[in-house]
C-alpha cells in the first residue's frame, strides 16, 4: 500500500523548497542580504539601494541558472532512465555530458588556436555534446533498435575513451590547467546573466517537451512487447526520448560544466517517493532537480576556499559540482549494489 | 458464416530471422468464441498470435481484422480492436495496478490526450471485473502471481477491444491461480461477447474452457474443432508423441485428456 502524501502535496514541498532556497541563495554570498530584503529587491522595491545590483545583477542569474540547470539535469536523467531501463543511466551515460567537457577542454587547452575564454566556449561545448550523444546512440543502436543493455556498456566505452583524451589534453595544456580544472568539476562560480540567455532556449524548449513525454515514458516502462501490443511505435518513441534528454543535458553542460549525479539522485528520488508512474516522476525529477543544486550550491558558496596560490588573494567559491559528488558518489554504490544483486 | 471475423489469417508465413515459422497458416475467429491454440513446443503457436496482432509482421499473406487488412490500420487502431498479453509481461517496480490500468487507454487518448470520463469509467469497470478494485492503488510487484496476472488482463479489458489475445497466460501460476485466471478469461469471454484467443500448454485447461481447440504442429494446422472432436488418443501420439487417456469425467461431465506418457517400465 502506498501510504500517500499526495503527489500534489510532494509537488508544493518541492516548489516551497526550490523558493526558499532560491530565496536564500540570492542572499548569500560576500555581502549577507536576509530573505525579505532580496524579495523586495526582486520586486523592485530594494530597502537598500546596493541591493538592486547585488542582487538582480550579480546574483540573479546564478541562481536562475541553479533552477534551470538543475531541473534539465533532473528530468534527462529521468528520461534516460526510461529509455534505458536502468536506474544507473544518467547524462553522463549518454555520451553528452563527456563528449561537451571534451570539446570544452580542447577549446580551452588552446589547441584549435582559438581565443579563450571567450563566449565561444559554450556554443563548442554544445556541439561536442551533441557529438558525443550521437556517437553513443549510433554505437547502440542496431538496425534501428536501441538495446538498453548495448547503450550503457557502450556508454561506459565511450566515456572511458573520452575521458582518457580529456586527461591527454589537459596534461599537456600546463598553464591553461587552471582554468580547466573547475570547470571539469562542474560549477556555478561566476555565471552571468549571458549565460542564462544561453540555456535558457534549450529549457524552454527541452522541459516542456520532457515533461509531454511522460505517458510515451509509461509505455516505455513495460516489456516491448505490451508496449507495442498498446499501440506504441517503439523505437521512434525510444529515439525521441532519447534526444530530449541530450537536448537538456548539452543546455545544462554548456553553461555548467560536468555537474555529474543530480540527473541520478534526482529521479532516484522521485521514484522512491511517487512511485512508477512518469506522469509523476518527471515534473518531480525536475523539481528535485532544481533543489539538489541550489542546495549543494548554497553549500559550495558558503564553503569558500583560499587557494594554495602565492599570487591570489581572494577567496574561491567551492564548485557546485564537487558538493554533489560527495552526495552523489555514495548513492551511485548504493544503487549499483541493489541493481548487481 | 454471416458475422464478420474479428481476425482472419489467410495464407499467413511468418518467422523470425532466416526461420519460418509459420508456413501459409488459414484460420478465421468466430466472434464471442473462446479459441485454445495448442501445440508442442516451437510449434509455432505463440506466433500465430503474435501475427494476429501485428507484433511480428507477416511474410507473406493477409491479415485481416473485422474484414480489412491489418496494413491498413495504425498501430493504435490496431490496439483498439485486439488486446494482447504477452508471455511475461514486466512494470517498473512500483507501479500500481491502477497506473497500469490506465495504460491500456493509450490507444484511444494518444499521447497528449486525456484520460477522460469514458477511460475512467473502462478503468474502473476493468477493476470490478478482475476483482482488483481493492489493490487498486497496490504496486504491481507486491501483488501474488495470480492476481498480478488479473492486473494484466485488466490493463488488456480497459484497452476496450473485443478481441483478447492471450500468450500462456497461466504458466507461471501454481493450480488455484490458473483456474482464477482462466475462471476470469472464460466469464468475460461468456458475459461480455469478448472473441478470445488462449495458447495453452496445458491441454486439460484447453478441453475444458475453449470452445474450439487449434493443434499447430510444424507451422501448420494440424486439428481444428471442439474439443471432444480434436483431442483424441491418435493426435496424441501422433502431435505430442505421448500415450494419452481421454475420459468423461462422471462427476462434472467434463472431458479429461490425460497424458501418460509411456508410463514407467
Amino acid at each position: 500500500m502506498r501510504s500517500a502524501p499526495s503527489f500534489a502535496a510532494l509537488t508544493l514541498f518541492a516548489g516551497t523548497a526550490a523558493a526558499a532556497l532560491f530565496v536564500l541563495h540570492l542572499g548569500l554570498g560576500t555581502v549577507w542580504i536576509p530573505p525579505d530584503r532580496v524579495i523586495l529587491a526582486l520586486l523592485d522595491r530594494p530597502t537598500e539601494p546596493t541591493d538592486l545590483t547585488i542582487v538582480r545583477e550579480l546574483r540573479l542569474p546564478r541562481a536562475i541558472l541553479g533552477l534551470m540547470v538543475g531541473s534539465m539535469l533532473g528530468l534527462s536523467g529521468a528520461l534516460l532512465q526510461v529509455v534505458m531501463r536502468n536506474r544507473l543511466a544518467e547524462p553522463g551515460l549518454t555520451g553528452v555530458s563527456t563528449g561537451g567537457i571534451l570539446a570544452a577542454v580542447l577549446f580551452l587547452a588552446g589547441m584549435w588556436g582559438l581565443p579563450h575564454p571567450g563566449r565561444l566556449l559554450p556554443f563548442i561545448v554544445l556541439a561536442g555534446a551533441l557529438a558525443g550523444g550521437i556517437v553513443v546512440l549510433l554505437m547502440t543502436s542496431v538496425r534501428g533498435r536501441i538495446d538498453p543493455l548495448r547503450l550503457v556498456l557502450t556508454a561506459v566505452i565511450v566515456n572511458a575513451i573520452l575521458g582518457s583524451l580529456t586527461s591527454i589534453v589537459m596534461l599537456r595544456a600546463g598553464e591553461a590547467l587552471g582554468g580547466i580544472l573547475p570547470w571539469l568539476i562542474g560549477s556555478l562560480n561566476g555565471r552571468v546573466w549571458d549565460d542564462v540567455w544561453l540555456a535558457l532556449p534549450w529549457a524552454a524548449v527541452g522541459i516542456p517537451a520532457g515533461l509531454l513525454s511522460a505517458r510515451a515514458a509509461n509505455l516505455l516502462q513495460l516489456d516491448d512487447e505490451s508496449g507495442r501490443a498498446l499501440g506504441l511505435p517503439l523505437q521512434p518513441a525510444r529515439v525521441t526520448l532519447f534526444g530530449l534528454a541530450a537536448v537538456l543535458a548539452a543546455g545544462a553542460v554548456s553553461v555548467s560544466g560536468a555537474i555529474a549525479f543530480v540527473g541520478l539522485m534526482a529521479p532516484n528520488a522521485a521514484r522512491a517517493v511517487v512511485g512508477a508512474d512518469a506522469r509523476r516522476v518527471l515534473p518531480l525529477s525536475a523539481l528535485i532537480g532544481c533543489v539538489l543544486l541550489l542546495a549543494a550550491d548554497l553549500v559550495a558558496q558558503s564553503l569558500s576556499i583560499k587557494p594554495p596560490i602565492p599570487s591570489s588573494a581572494y577567496r574561491v567559491g567551492l564548485p557546485v559540482g564537487a558538493v554533489l559528488a560527495v552526495f552523489g558518489a555514495p548513492l551511485l554504490i548504493i544503487l549499483l549494489r541493489r541493481s548487481i544483486r | 458464416m454471416n458475422e464478420v471475423e474479428p481476425i482472419r489469417l489467410e495464407e499467413v508465413s511468418a518467422g523470425y530471422g532466416q526461420r519460418i515459422v509459420l508456413d501459409g497458416l488459414d484460420l478465421g475467429l468466430q466472434p464471442g468464441t473462446l479459441t485454445a491454440i495448442v501445440g508442442p513446443n516451437g510449434s509455432g503457436k505463440s506466433t500465430v498470435v503474435r501475427a494476429m496482432s501485428r507484433l511480428l509482421p507477416t511474410r507473406s499473406g493477409v491479415v485481416l481484422l473485422d474484414g480489412q487488412d491489418i496494413r491498413s490500420f495504425g498501430s493504435r487502431g490496431i490496439a483498439r480492436l485486439v488486446s494482447v498479453l504477452p508471455q511475461s509481461p514486466s512494470s517498473p517496480p512500483g507501479l500500481t495496478v491502477r497506473e497500469l490500468v490506465e495504460l491500456g487507454r493509450f490507444p484511444h487518448t494518444g499521447l497528449f490526450g486525456r484520460l477522460g470520463a469514458e477511460g475512467a469509467l473502462a478503468v474502473e469497470s476493468a477493476l470490478t471485473l478482475t476483482g482488483l478494485t481493492d489493490f487498486a492503488e497496490r504496486p504491481i510487484d507486491e501483488l501474488s502471481g495470480g492476481e498480478r496476472q488479473r492486473a494484466w488482463v485488466a490493463l488488456a479489458l480497459a484497452q476496450g477491444a473485443s478481441t483478447l489475445l492471450l500468450d500462456e497466460p497461466t504458466t507461471f501460476l501454481d493450480v488455484r491461480h490458473q483456474f482464477e485466471v482462466l475462471d476470469l478469461v472464460a466469464s468475460l469471454c461468456k458475459s461480455r461477447g469478448m472473441t478470445v484467443v488462449m495458447v495453452l500448454h496445458d491441454l486439460v485447461h484447453a478441453a475444458n474452457y475453449a470452445d474450439r481447440v487449434v493443434v499447430v504442429d510444424d507451422g501448420r494446422i494440424v486439428a481444428d474443432g471442439a474439443p471432444s472432436e480434436v483431442l483424441t488418443v491418435e493426435l496424441m501420439r501422433t502431435v505430442f508423441g505421448v500415450a494419452a487417456r481421454i475420459f468423461t469425467d462422471p462427476e462434472s461431465g467434463r472431458m479429461i485428456c490425460l497424458p501418460v506418457g509411456t508410463g514407467p517400465s
